[in-house]
């Protein structure tokens, strides 16, 4: 039988496009679903991946990668050494799980959307992979945490987290179903693969396995990279997808398009890898501060690729880079201190050492964040850990949908006012945590403006009693799997206090 | 008498915070609701009596919520006088 050479063959079936004769344009590619930005239907069928694959060659591949990954996790299920993972990588993984693995099922929807509404065929043949490639990361996830829920039943949030309104998740979903599951296919292309997969995911998942390995998860440390081997390769639709738009002359479309996910990336990026790199890794395995990373592979590197298109770096740059040394050590504060509103145990991770570390990585640390971390200190080491926990909610802000942390941003000497913004739309107070968060809302409000927060469905009656075990129950979080302090107040115990040491409270 | 929602920002603290006072109460227990939350837990207590904050003005000891034209979910801050 003969055979051809896979150049023979290869474009015809990946780049099949014709011209509409049956159906109009907006017919098969509805705005909603699929929005060309005006650039001509032709123009589109020049979109050429990087990288190409066939299915034989798709299917051989993952094949290869599951049988070895399932090695791994068979000899691991059978081994000590989920028993003896630090608790602070425990927590940084377990966080992972539930903040991953369903949304990578739902980035699945995405891919699908894409392979269907794509505006060339090279273009949806590879969201087909990407399609593909989703589903195999939510299934991989919820598997890897299913096989240790002996060990640690908090791992059955790696499929719960996402079925509740713990507040994390609804901040989750409010960037995701943005970004993904409710986007048009190019601008999700824009959002979701370049903005997200090229600039943060891929990089992270590099980090994170090599973390994982140095620290002896070879589980996780095997998981990851396979997953990170399909990202780098779906990811690639977003740079053809950039370059057409650019060349038709859409550029500001897609600046702003880039603009708006990478704020809003950035921040649930601060809250989970954030405190990940800089409290949750033990000490001696940590490469990076955040702030390193941020600098050198994101903001640089990432960057310098963004420049190369002809785009800008985003309006906000200041800001960011203002946030880089200040808001993840309040999100970690904020998580540690409503840590039953979480279903991993965090970690305090500020002991001397890590301290120490804190404050070269982040001049200036021991005397602002350290002073919080001190009063609670001391109210441990009083017999009044009860201090340490929360009697109400912090605010959230309406774009992210994450505590407003201005004033601890004040408070460190990088923001002018502990003030948040305020807006009033139709009669509604909205509450935002910085101005890029206000601009986001302000680009669309009709698309956000229903939404309610947290905190707006405490005050609106959705959450009975409107009680922090009221909160609790509401958020699916039974007393069992509220979040505990990951290392029983050791850090508190080992802590001497570097600044002015406060008195405990109630101590007298 | 109702209970009112306002956002809390303790001096020195790093989050804003959810406080539901009532709105006929004077700024002086206004203050102490919402710093609570915060001074003695997160924030080192002071020997210095608190003051509400209200649009960047020092409300009166005596002054109410309901009194003050302050709305729902505004933002008060608890300073140290």
């Amino acid at each position: 039988m003969p055979r051809l050479a896979r150049s023979e063959w290869y474009d015809l079936t990946r780049d099949m496009n014709w011209d509409l004769t049956y159906a109009t344009e907006e017919e098969v590619f509805p705005e909603l679903l699929s929005n060309g930005f005006g650039v001509p239907t032709h123009d589109w069928w020049t979109w050429d991946e990087p990288y190409k694959i066939t299915y034989a060659e798709y299917v051989h591949n993952q094949a290869g990668k599951d049988a070895g990954l399932f090695s791994v996790n068979n000899v691991v299920g059978r081994s000590k050494i989920f028993e003896n993972l630090d608790p602070g990588w425990l927590a940084a993984v377990t966080a992972h799980y539930g903040a991953i693995a369903v949304a990578e099922y739902q980035a699945g929807i995405g891919e699908a959307r894409m392979a269907r509404f794509g505006r060339a065929a090279a273009w949806r043949n590879m969201a087909t992979y990407g399609a593909l490639d989703e589903t195999r990361h939510g299934q991989l996830q919820t598997y890897f945490p299913y096989q240790a829920l002996n060990k640690e039943p908090r791992l059955d949030w790696a499929h719960k987290a996402y079925h509740t309104n713990e507040w994390g998740i609804i901040a989750s979903r409010h960037l995701f179903d943005d970004m993904f599951t409710a986007n048009d296919a190019v601008s999700m292309a824009i959002q979701l693969t370049f903005t997200f997969e090229t600039g943060f995911t891929n990089l992270q998942f590099l980090g994170m396995a090599a973390d994982a390995m140095k620290i002896g998860d070879i589980d996780f440390g095997s998981l990851i990279p396979s997953i990170q081997t399909d990202e780098a390769r779906h990811a690639q639709q977003g740079e053809p997808t950039l370059k057409i738009l650019v060349a038709a002359g859409k550029k500001d479309i897609a600046q702003a398009l880039f603009d708006k996910m990478f704020w809003r990336a950035w921040k649930v990026f601060a809250l989970l890898t954030g405190l990940s790199m800089d409290y949750y890794t033990p000490l001696a395995h940590r490469t990076h501060s955040f702030k390193e990373f941020m600098e050198e592979f994101i903001n640089t590197q990432f960057i310098d690729q963004f420049r190369d298109f002809g785009l800008e770096p985003p309006w906000y740059w200041d800001r960011l880079h203002n946030e880089m040394s200040w808001v993840h050590h309040a999100y970690h504060l904020g998580v540690y201190f409503w840590r039953p509103t979480v279903w991993w145990n965090p970690v305090a991770g500020v002991g001397p050492e890590e301290r120490a570390w804190l404050e070269e990585k982040y001049p200036g640390w021991n005397d602002s964040f350290g002073t919080y971390w001190d009063q609670m200190g001391a109210n441990i080491r009083a017999g009044h850990p009860e201090l340490t926990l929360p009697e109400t909610f912090p605010v959230v802000c309406n774009s992210c949908q994450l505590p407003v942390c201005t004033p601890a941003g004040y408070a460190a000497g990088y923001l002018d006012s502990p003030l948040p913004l305020q807006l009033t739309v139709d009669g509604r107070l909205y509450t935002f945590c910085s101005e890029p968060c206000q601009w986001v809302f302000e680009q669309t409000p009709e698309q956000f403006a229903g939404h309610t927060s947290i905190i707006d469905r405490l005050l609106g009656g959705v959450i009975q009693p409107p009680t922090i075990p009221g909160a609790l129950a509401y958020m699916g979080l039974s007393p069992e799997e509220c979040g505990q302090d990951g290392t029983d107040y050791d850090w508190a115990h080992a802590t001497a206090p570097v600044t002015a040491g406060p008195a405990a409270s109630g101590a007298a | 008498m109702a209970m009112f929602p306002v956002q809390g920002i303790v001096e020195g603290d790093f989050v804003v915070v959810l406080v539901t006072p009532d709105d006929t109460d004077p700024m002086t227990a206004v203050a102490q609701a919402i710093a609570h939350h915060g001074i003695g837990t997160r924030v080192a207590a002071q020997d210095r009596p608190l003051k509400v904050r209200y649009q960047g003005r020092i409300l009166d000891d005596d002054a109410t919520i309901a009194g003050s034209g302050i709305a729902p979910m505004e933002v008060l801050e608890v300073v140290h006088a």
